[in-house]
């Protein structure tokens, strides 16, 4: 099925105003990737105390709660479309471009809006001393935005599949990982006093490399 | 059946030349041996990938189901070769470096690209309609592809690595003994042209299933 839909700024900006809106009407994603931030947090802070001054463990705590509550909740935005039937309406008013940069976006201010409160109760439960604002704000938008533009992308795959859910964090693992690995390290120089621009070189490479091969991609993720 | 014979007497010629005629590196002992199995195997899991993927472009360019064939075939194949270099590099990791796994980033990259191939084989599984996992996979693949130059060629290099690096290091030089270097290539001409004669089989059953397929439904 052949669709022209519109492919303008305005396109993605309705998709992204939609987005919001039907995520406002349940919140379903929002307070499950909520839930899960808080539970892990608070069930590490409770088993091992207190981590300061381990700034390895640290780093490797905020990236892990942050990785897996994005992979709770970031495929959400499709599967939704394809469990609700509305993925053939959403295609006929527009392209598919413009579909995935507005899910985009709003994975993105997703994942703005849960390190906004996963972040701040992060500090204060594993009572880390507070690191150079610049590097570790950096590395935290920088792994945010590579962290999306992956789980978007592969989240507009999975949703077509069987066993949705439950493949979505095997097969976007390994995309997802390089970008662990650079926001750990980074975050650790951070903590350290760093200024981790090798890590948020890196991490603004693969996000960049990643929104690219969605821009090549849009026109194949939808056909029948 | 006349070339699989040579090719098989190849191999086994030259393995048994490894072992008696190549000498020893001085530093690296018996575990030299390592070298022509580990790095055949290596580089035919990147020719793999590097296969895999190109038919998954082809595939979504031209839409015939061939190029996912080939696809699929490279990538079940690519993952064989891919297990037997970690298990063979993570053997030698044991006798040079004291301990089977520690996160080196050349086993780190190889580590990706394990998930990678499983990845890609559970998501082939996760979908029943042929051209639909076809256009899926080839997109996954092409995604994957993208984070390939960042595990390979960026990160070893920016994280300090004790693997030894005899083909791809920076100076891009090949400095070994002559005799090592003769069996090391000619193992090395060996394990590709094993992949691309299993590849050959892979195929031919791909064609035949699906033709038996339409077969059935025809009827």
């Amino acid at each position: 099925m052949p669709t022209k839909g519109s492919s303008s700024g305005a396109a993605v900006w309705a998709v992204f105003r939609k987005e919001c809106r039907t995520e406002w009407r349940t919140r379903y994603g929002w307070n499950s990737a909520l839930l899960f931030a808080l539970a892990t947090l608070i069930s590490v802070s409770f088993a091992v105390g207190r981590l300061t001054g381990r700034s390895d463990l640290l780093s490797a705590l905020l990236w892990i709660v942050l990785l897996f509550a994005a992979l709770a909740s970031l495929a959400h935005a499709f599967v939704r479309e394809v469990e609700g039937d509305t993925m053939t309406l959403l295609r006929l008013v527009a392209s598919p471009l413009a579909i995935a940069s507005g899910k985009l976006l709003f994975n993105l201010l997703f994942l703005v809006l849960l390190e906004l409160i996963a972040v701040p109760l992060y500090f204060v439960l594993m009572s880390a001393p507070a690191p150079p604002a610049g590097p570790f704000l950096g590395v935290l938008a920088l792994g945010s935005l590579a962290l999306a533009a992956s789980a978007t992308l592969v989240g507009a795959l999975i949703a077509q599949t069987r066993g949705r859910g439950a493949l979505f964090a095997g097969v976007s693992l390994p995309v997802l990982l390089p970008v662990l690995a650079a926001a750990v390290s980074g975050t650790r120089q951070a903590l350290d006093g760093g200024d981790a621009m090798m890590e948020m070189r890196l991490l603004a490479a693969y996000g960049a490399a990643m929104i690219a091969a969605g821009l090549l991609l849009a026109d194949h993720l939808w056909e029948e | 059946m006349l070339s699989r014979g040579l090719l098989f007497v190849w191999i086994a010629a030259w393995l048994v030349a490894a072992f008696t005629w190549a000498p020893l590196v001085p530093v690296l002992g018996e575990t030299t041996r390592v070298l022509y199995f580990h790095i055949p195997a290596a580089w035919v899991t990147v020719v793999a990938l590097g296969w895999s993927m190109v038919h998954s472009v082809l595939f979504l360019v031209r839409r015939r189901m061939e190029h996912d064939d080939h696809a699929a075939a490279a990538a079940e194949l690519g993952l064989l070769f891919c297990v037997v270099a970690t298990i063979s590099g993570s053997l030698w990791a044991k006798a040079m470096w004291g301990a089977y796994w520690n996160w080196d980033p050349r086993e780190t990259s190889i580590f990706f690209l394990l998930l990678i191939y499983f990845a890609y084989l559970a998501l082939r599984s996760a979908v029943d309609e042929p051209q639909r996992r076809a256009r899926l996979s080839a997109i996954y693949s092409v995604i994957a592809f993208v984070t390939v130059p960042f595990l390979i060629f960026v990160v070893p290099r920016l994280y300090f690595s004790l693997h030894p690096d005899p083909i791809i290091n920076p100076r891009g030089k090949v400095d070994m003994d002559p005799r090592i270097r003769i069996a090391f290539f000619a193992l090395l001409v060996g394990f590709t042209v094993v992949f691309f004669w299993l590849l050959s089989l892979r195929l031919r059953l791909a064609r035949i299933e699906r033709r038996r397929l339409e077969a059935s439904a025809a009827r």
